[in-house]
């Protein structure tokens, strides 16, 4: 089941890595992280102290020494929380790579008490939010992008810039993915898991073409058209779930802005270079966006009612020719098919969002990114020794052991870029994924992995209203800019 | 209140401490601290900067909150009548002598309170569901397809449609309640009535409501109480959506505190909730108190 | 219950009929609905994944117990230990809160004292708290005073919020009882802790056995406290370690229905062997005035 072929950002430029071994693209096997692969327990804990200490000493800089060398004088506890359960790991390559890489370190260090605290990742960010209140996090957390700056202006996280200039992989760092964890100058951590696609069309080619399309409309004109021959049919055109409130944000409008704002003026956004949300441009991407679900047929009715794991079972199901959602859903659907309906998985085909016919920017973009950081309690300052540590954990587990982890058994990428990722191995629709993903398209940002949590809750939950037509997108740009103003 | 029974003063403060002193800590201590909270802006983290009643002022113009309390207010009134109501006739239905199988109601009755809300939240889900419901079902097979509808997607019918199952689950709860306060009514006065020849309701209105009037008004109250903090059913069947159409407070608190960082509103909005449901439960237990003197006089 | 008269007046026969037919069946439809969701989860949890997915009401067509065997073969999950946990930390809730309840609820009730107003509308105050939105100050207070993450760091909120409505329920029972009978009592030279246990206590059994009852479910059940008031994992009760169980994006919802089952098991059996005793618990106590 599990292949995911979520993301390997790097896609061209990928270097050769520290670590050799392990054969390419073994295709994954049915394993339960708990019984993590044969393959890679064996060969690591030889090899990774024996090269990192090697390589690095002389980069370090000299006050930092200890936290940058792969020498871990460390004796006792340390601490780590994150959301990688077993359950998740049973769906997720990244997930159970996390878990695996994790596993690896602590039979490595034997003399530290790793001690874990997972929880599922709703109920992680209710208490990681708790923690951080109190002034109590854990040593080692996974950091979201959108709260990193205010929790880096409050001091809760460490400033890993230098460690990170000194890591001994640092070369081979997607440098992109820092970016919603820079705050100024300063890095608060090392990207984690690995890097999907939010907004991905997924449509059944078979129907597409028997409703006259060879491939999935790039234009939404088209896309309107082809409703109306499913329509007659009884069939859902796009199958869509907003329940959640956060999907049309994430995996909707984040690319559909883009094609009307164009980068810059995110980047602006973020960067408080006087960009606002009522700017015209993406004020005209909420109108589209309200347009399309409230005037046209092209989506399922209850798409404001159902999330995303309803909608794609009405993809699965044959009752939709396509489905929006991000690469958990397309490694769900592919899983799925690829057991119930070979046909129909072979007929899988992948589409960037179709193009508003008043947008100028981006035609052919999605986005894609790391969500959550590893990041280190900032009081570990005071014990170095725990500290290095701390960030010799991090870095192995986004490092390139992790990351082969992932490429050879998932074709998924993460921080670290691994040289050549042998795709013949893997079957012609993750090859079609991971070209989609990595190498035919364009990117842009996904919204919510930068500012701050304050204003997307608002967007969130007016979106929904707004979709409903229930709200002006003059509206919802100006509650969004009051909540941009106030909270960042 | 009899002068039989006089305990020292000493006796009451021992059976008394443990308790209070527990409850005071675990209860009012969290509180105050919310208090305090309430007077600074705090995003979570060591910094507050002392705003003084900047969150108040805020609350009193957050439209979204009072919509909020709004739909509290309607879930009170909502599950009074139908999880109190209900469970009063099924009591007295089920302590009929025409009904068979009693044992087997006042067991399985109380079973869906014992059920995770995510449980009873997919379940619902199901039934209002837009392709594959049973609500939809039904109208299409009596022919009214017209009326299908996505069910919690309708702005103003979704408050209805979130109390429905609130209030099913619950009715076993005060069931059980009821149940065993009307076991310590003297069958006798049951047997008297019976012979100057009242019916089933009239025992019902006249004698079995009156002589469990205490617990009734307890039971008002933990509705109240219940209803004012409402939170998990609704949190698993709309996130108080679409929009804010089904947000009630706890889960608008929990929204700010949580999903945008802001402890300090949050906590203003937690004393808001606490101040509202105590108005609410006091101003609920004069009227009570106001309409059964009527009665009685 | 008592049992009232017969009525042999044969014109009310019909009606009777009538009206028993229709209380049997509004009953029976009620007590079906109730039952539905546990069904609902047994069947469901003997499905696999996508086929709950795929048809999520349907009976399952190719019943399957992989779902348990999963569990009960993964030591990620730690349901022992959990079950462990969720059974002390409950017991010990409903002893303290059946126990206080009575306590306090008599004294209220019946014992005249300055400050007696005053707890009552404190103790009500206590239902009022909105939860959810007070779990930061909540963990602040219990880490500042070293109580968290402790095995019974859980018996204070679930006793205390578990109090107000325990004690609102003696209170207006006790209320009900005639006086008359702690008066003879106090005429035969009982003391008031005499009064109390001897004679107060069985005739409080059946509100007593109803707020075990009550309580017993919502502490096994406690999501939000355990949360942010336990973070070792050896310390969780059964809710937390069933958060193993959902994924980020994904939920395995069978499996996670074979989960809240294996967890619920103890007390619905328990609930179901004794449940002749404790309906009998709970309506056997009449009082003679």
């Amino acid at each position: 089941m599990k292949k995911k072929l979520l993301g390997l950002l790097l896609s061209t430029a990928m270097v050769a890595s520290v670590l050799a071994g392990c054969g390419g693209g073994d295709a994954p096997a049915e394993t339960p992280a708990a019984e993590a692969p044969a393959e890679t327990p064996a060969e690591t804990p030889a090899e990774t102290p024996a090269e990192a200490p090697a390589e690095t000493p002389a980069e370090a800089p000299a006050d930092d020494a200890a936290a940058a060398t792969g020498d871990v004088t460390y004796t006792g506890e340390l601490e780590i929380m994150h959301y990688s359960t077993s359950e998740e790991s049973e769906g997720n390559g990244g997930s159970d790579g996390f878990r695996t890489a994790l596993g690896l370190w602590d039979e490595a260090h034997p003399d530290i008490t790793l001690t874990q605290n997972v929880l599922a990742n709703a109920e992680y960010k209710t208490q990681i939010a708790t923690l951080a209140a109190a002034d109590d996090l854990p040593d080692v957390f996974l950091l979201q992008g959108m709260n990193t700056i205010d929790w880096a202006n409050q001091g809760l996280v460490y400033d890993l810039t230098n460690d990170i200039k000194s890591s001994p992989y640092y070369a081979d760092y997607n440098q992109a993915y820092f970016v919603p964890f820079t705050v100024g100058d300063s890095i608060y951590g090392y990207p984690a898991l690995t890097g999907g696609t939010c907004t991905v069309v997924i449509y059944d080619k078979a129907m597409w073409k028997e409703a006259g399309f060879d491939s999935f409309p790039t234009t939404w004109a088209d896309v309107e058209k082809a409703s109306e021959y499913f329509g007659g049919k009884g069939i859902i055109t796009v199958a869509f779930g907003n329940g959640g409130k956060w999907q049309a944000n994430s995996c909707f409008l984040s690319t559909l802005g883009n094609r009307y704002t164009g980068p810059d003026w995110f980047m602006s956004l973020v960067a408080k270079g006087g960009a606002a949300f009522t700017d015209a441009e993406f004020v005209s991407s909420l109108a589209e966006t309200q347009r399309l679900f409230t005037q046209t047929k092209i989506f399922n009715e209850d798409f404001n009612v159902v999330t995303n794991e309803d909608a794609r079972e009405y993809y699965i199901s044959g009752d939709a020719a396509a489905f929006i959602g991000g690469n958990w859903d397309e490694s769900y659907i592919w899983a799925t098919l690829k057991e119930a309906d070979e046909e129909k998985w072979n007929n899988m085909g992948f589409a960037v969002l179709p193009q508003p016919a008043d947008a100028t920017k981006a035609p052919n973009s999605q986005n894609i990114g790391l969500g959550y950081a590893i990041a280190i309690n900032a009081k570990l300052a005071n014990e170095p020794e725990k500290l290095a540590a701390a960030i010799d954990l991090a870095e192995y587990i986004t490092g390139p052991e992790f990351a082969t982890y992932v490429a050879e058994n998932y074709a998924l990428g993460g921080l670290t870029k691994v040289a050549d990722v042998d795709l013949s191995a893997f079957d012609q629709i993750t090859q079609d994924f991971y070209n989609w993903s990595y190498v035919n398209t364009e990117t842009c940002e996904i919204y919510d992995s930068y500012i701050t949590n304050a204003v997307w809750d608002v967007l969130n939950t007016d979106l929904q209203t707004m979709m409903n037509g229930d709200m002006t997108p003059e509206d919802v740009a100006a509650n969004a800019q009051k909540a941009y103003e106030a909270n960042y | 209140m009899l002068n039989s029974i006089k305990p020292k003063g000493k006796t009451i403060f021992l059976y008394l401490l443990v308790p209070v002193a527990m409850f005071v800590f675990t209860v009012f201590v969290p509180l105050v601290t919310a208090l305090v909270y309430s007077f600074f802006e705090w995003k979570g983290g060591p910094q507050k900067t002392f705003t003084g009643l900047q969150n108040y002022m805020t609350l009193f113009a957050d439209k979204t909150f009072w919509e909020a309390f709004g739909h509290n207010i309607y879930l009170v009134i909502a599950c009074i009548i139908g999880q109190i109501g209900i469970a009063f006739i099924l009591v007295i239905m089920v302590n009929s002598k025409l009904v068979k199988l009693k044992g087997m109601h006042r067991t399985f009755g109380f079973f869906p309170s014992t059920i995770s809300a995510v449980c009873i939240g997919l379940i619902w889900n199901m039934i209002y569901h837009n392709q594959y419901g049973i609500i939809n079902w039904f109208l299409k097979t009596i022919g009214r397809p017209d009326l299908c509808k996505v069910w919690l997607n309708e702005t103003d019918k979704v408050m209805l449609l979130v109390s429905i199952p609130l209030i099913w689950q619950f009715i076993g709860y005060y069931m059980v309640i009821m149940l065993s306060a009307i076991a310590s009514i003297d069958g006798e006065v049951f047997e008297s009535a019976e012979i100057d020849g009242a019916n089933g309701m009239q025992k019902a209105w006249y004698i079995t409501l009156p002589l469990i009037k205490n617990t009734m008004l307890v039971c008002i109250t933990l509705c109240i109480a219940g209803n004012m903090k409402a939170f998990d059913n609704i949190f698993v069947m709309t996130k108080g959506g679409p929009g804010t159409a089904s947000m009630v407070m706890a889960m608008y608190g929990y929204q700010i505190s949580f999903n945008q960082s802001n402890m300090g509103y949050g906590s203003c909005i937690s004393v808001g909730i606490f101040v509202l449901s105590l108005l609410v439960i006091g101003g609920s237990q004069s009227l009570i108190k106001y309409l059964t003197r009527e009665k009685e006089a | 219950m008592k049992k009232e008269n017969e009525n042999n007046n044969g014109t009310h026969k019909v009606q009777k009929g009538v009206a028993g037919f229709f209380m049997n069946f509004v009953l029976i439809v009620f007590s079906l609905t109730c039952i539905f969701p546990i069904v609902w989860m047994i069947y469901s949890s003997l499905k696999e994944k996508r086929a709950f997915n795929a048809d999520i009401i349907g009976l399952p067509e190719k019943p399957t117990l992989v779902n348990y065997t999963r569990i009960l073969t993964n030591t990620d999950y730690h349901l022992a230990e959990s079950m462990f946990n969720s059974v002390r930390t409950t017991f010990l809730s409903i002893l303290l809160i059946v126990l206080f309840s009575f306590i306090v609820g008599y004294i209220l009730a019946r014992v005249r004292f300055k400050l007696n107003r005053v707890l009552y509308v404190m103790f009500l105050m206590g239902m009022l708290i909105p939860i959810h939105s007070l779990l930061v100050p909540i963990y602040v207070v219990f880490r500042n005073c070293g109580m968290s993450n402790k095995w019974y760091t859980l018996l204070l909120p679930y006793v205390s919020f578990g109090l107000p409505m325990g004690i609102f329920l003696v209170e207006g029972y006790v209320k009900a009882i005639p006086v008359s009978l702690e008066e003879a009592a106090a005429i035969d030279g009982s003391s008031f802790s005499n009064t109390l246990w001897k004679i107060i206590l069985p005739i409080c059994k059946p509100i007593l056995v109803t707020v075990a009852i009550i309580q017993i479910f919502s502490c096994w059940n406690e999501f939000s406290f355990a949360l942010v008031l336990i973070k070792d994992v050896a310390l969780q009760t059964v809710p937390l370690a069933l958060t193993q169980f959902k994924g980020q994006f994904a939920s395995d919802y069978p499996k996670q229905m074979a989960a809240m089952l294996i967890t619920m098991s103890p007390i619905v059996v328990l609930y179901f062997v004794f449940s002749k005793q404790i309906i009998k618990g709970m309506v056997a106590g009449a009082v003679k005035g």
